[in-house]
């Protein structure tokens, strides 16, 4: 760690500029102050427009106001520390969830964005087509279809949710001035990737996107039809679940979520 | 120190920042600029829309990449991670340049993602001396730094603004980004003299000149502030002059628009007007 006096000088600087109540270093006067004050307003404006730009549907839902809350909320807790501005967005859906604990629909939307800003500059990645998973497979064994694991596109995301993001979403790009209740009955998944340039998402059940996250973390086919079936299952459920397991695959091929087989 | 023998040469030219709002412009037509610039941190990135339009935009222009992030005033160096994604979009892209700030972002914890000024303290001079050494061995190339504007100074400052960019160029051979914009705003505040500064700069390290607008101070403000949102005022193109007249070689010439961004018509006149600044002022110069 330096403590040189430069250093010393910084992370006092630092410290003026995060926050305002921060007593000004010894021999500073009224200029130092003046110039204190336009510091730290770039900061937070910078902070702010980043994180309305990035989380400009959330914004919309919340309104401004509620929005300014929850970003200095933000700013406070988790103040950015990457290079990039554009992480300054990391783990505000938990912040929403802190300030919005009435309305869990806040921090999800805040999930989304976070996640489509993040699929936006993935490395470009072709897909796996139907046809080349075909030949890819097609001389596969029981063993090498339980061995199976899957290769997803880069940064694609899915979470369970609570509420109907696509008609959230939807609602939020109409012109719409007051929002329904958009929690649904009982709970769903969201999975987002990128279709070309252009990130996307679709709703499916919750049993997906738990699927979904594990074989992304490197869960083989076979065990996540293990998993699906239930622990005791006969094999009625075993089959049923390969069967639901099968329809998954389908699905994120025929979306272009899978990248290769591994 | 980066090799004496690895120069940067000059280049006349007059560009513009390349923003979103533009990308249709760029990608369409046939813009008649002679380079854009663009923000280093918006392009590390690893792939998507905007990488695919930077490319096709380099297709038909030279480029110039220049950094808000690289923090060369930092007392702890540089950020390897940083510098190792700014080296792909160098290699990616084959710029005229690469440029960031004579200031500091960061400290070990935090990112203000704000240009904060630097001590002008022979310590701090060290400082920025050895974290430029570190970045143009990493790059394989000298970089330019270009004079910020700022709000304050510091008790412990030794040395003039000017002072210190001279002796970071000597120590290092990097190149400089002229901010005339910067100096107007600086000298404003600080109560300097522009004459001065640019009389006490290496201008034989100048590559390229950044122009912009300021908010000028108010009755309740006596800072003059450094915003890039509206047009270059009078007194900044008297010394965008002043500077041409006194430099030893032609330079690349920008105008840095970054919020309340106009059609590209209106840059483009704009730049028009530094041109024609230039092409005046070299005809009266070898007059």
């Amino acid at each position: 760690m330096t403590h040189s006096p430069l250093a010393q000088r910084q992370t006092a600087f630092m410290d003026q500029v995060l926050d305002e109540a921060a007593a000004l270093p010894d021999g500073w006067g009224e200029n130092h102050a003046d110039g204190i004050k336009v510091y730290r307003g770039n900061y937070r404006s910078a902070l702010m427009d980043a994180l309305a730009s990035t989380f400009e549907r959330t914004a919309k839902y919340v309104g401004g106001g509620p929005f300014a809350r929850v970003a200095a909320h933000h700013a406070i807790t988790q103040p950015p520390s990457s290079w990039t501005i554009d992480d300054a967005g990391a783990g505000f859906d938990q912040s929403c969830a802190h300030v919005f604990g009435e309305n869990p629909e806040v921090a999800e939307l805040a999930w989304l964005e976070w996640a489509m800003l993040g699929l936006a500059t993935a490395p470009d990645t072709a897909s796996l087509d139907g046809a080349g998973f075909t030949a890819a497979t097609a001389a596969f064994g029981d063993d090498d279809w339980s061995q199976l694991r899957l290769v997803f596109q880069p940064r694609a995301a899915s979470r369970v949710i609570g509420n109907d993001l696509t008609a959230i979403w939807n609602a939020l790009g109409s012109d719409a001035a007051e929002w329904p209740n958009f929690a649904l009955q009982e709970e769903a998944g969201c999975l987002v990737w990128r279709e070309g340039e252009r990130p996307t998402f679709i709703m499916v059940s919750a049993e997906e996107a738990r699927t979904f996250a594990q074989m992304q973390d490197g869960t083989s086919y076979g065990d996540a039809c293990v998993t699906l079936a239930g622990d005791g299952a006969d094999e009625a459920a075993i089959n049923d679940a390969a069967m639901r397991a099968g329809a998954m695959l389908g699905r994120w091929l025929n979306e272009g979520l899978i990248a290769a087989l591994h | 120190m980066t090799d004496p023998m690895n120069k940067i040469p000059p280049f006349d030219g007059f560009g513009l920042g390349l923003r979103r709002t533009h990308y249709d412009d760029f990608l369409n037509n046939d813009v008649p600029v002679d380079f854009v610039e663009i923000i280093s941190e918006n392009y590390m990135i690893e792939g998507g829309r905007q990488m695919r339009i930077l490319e096709e935009v380099r297709a038909k222009h030279p480029v110039i990449i220049h950094g808000v992030s690289m923090s060369i005033g930092s007392a702890g160096g540089l950020d390897q991670d940083y510098l190792a994604k700014l080296k792909q979009l160098e290699q990616r892209i084959d710029p005229l340049w690469v440029s960031d700030h004579l200031c500091w972002t960061r400290t070990s914890a935090h990112n203000s993602h704000d240009l904060l000024p630097l001590p002008l303290t022979q310590e701090a001079l060290g400082v920025v001396c050895d974290n430029i050494d570190n970045a143009q061995d990493a790059l394989g190339r000298p970089m330019l730094f270009e004079n910020p504007s700022s709000y304050l100074t510091f008790p412990e400052d030794e040395l003039t603004e000017w002072e210190f960019l001279t002796e970071m160029t000597r120590r290092t051979g990097c190149y400089l980004l002229l901010d005339v914009n910067n100096i107007y705003v600086s000298s404003r505040n600080h109560g300097f003299s522009a004459d001065d500064y640019l009389g006490g700069l290496p201008l034989d390290r100048v590559r390229q000149i950044h122009l912009a607008g300021h908010d000028p101070a108010t009755a309740e403000r006596s800072l003059i502030i450094d915003t890039h949102d509206r047009e270059v005022c009078d007194e900044v193109w008297a010394l965008y002059v002043k500077a041409l007249a006194m430099l030893p070689s032609p330079v690349a010439t920008m105008i840095e628009r970054d919020d309340k961004i106009p059609p590209l018509l209106e840059l483009l006149k704009e730049l028009d007007r530094a041109r024609g600044l230039a092409s005046a002022t070299r005809e009266q110069v070898s007059a």
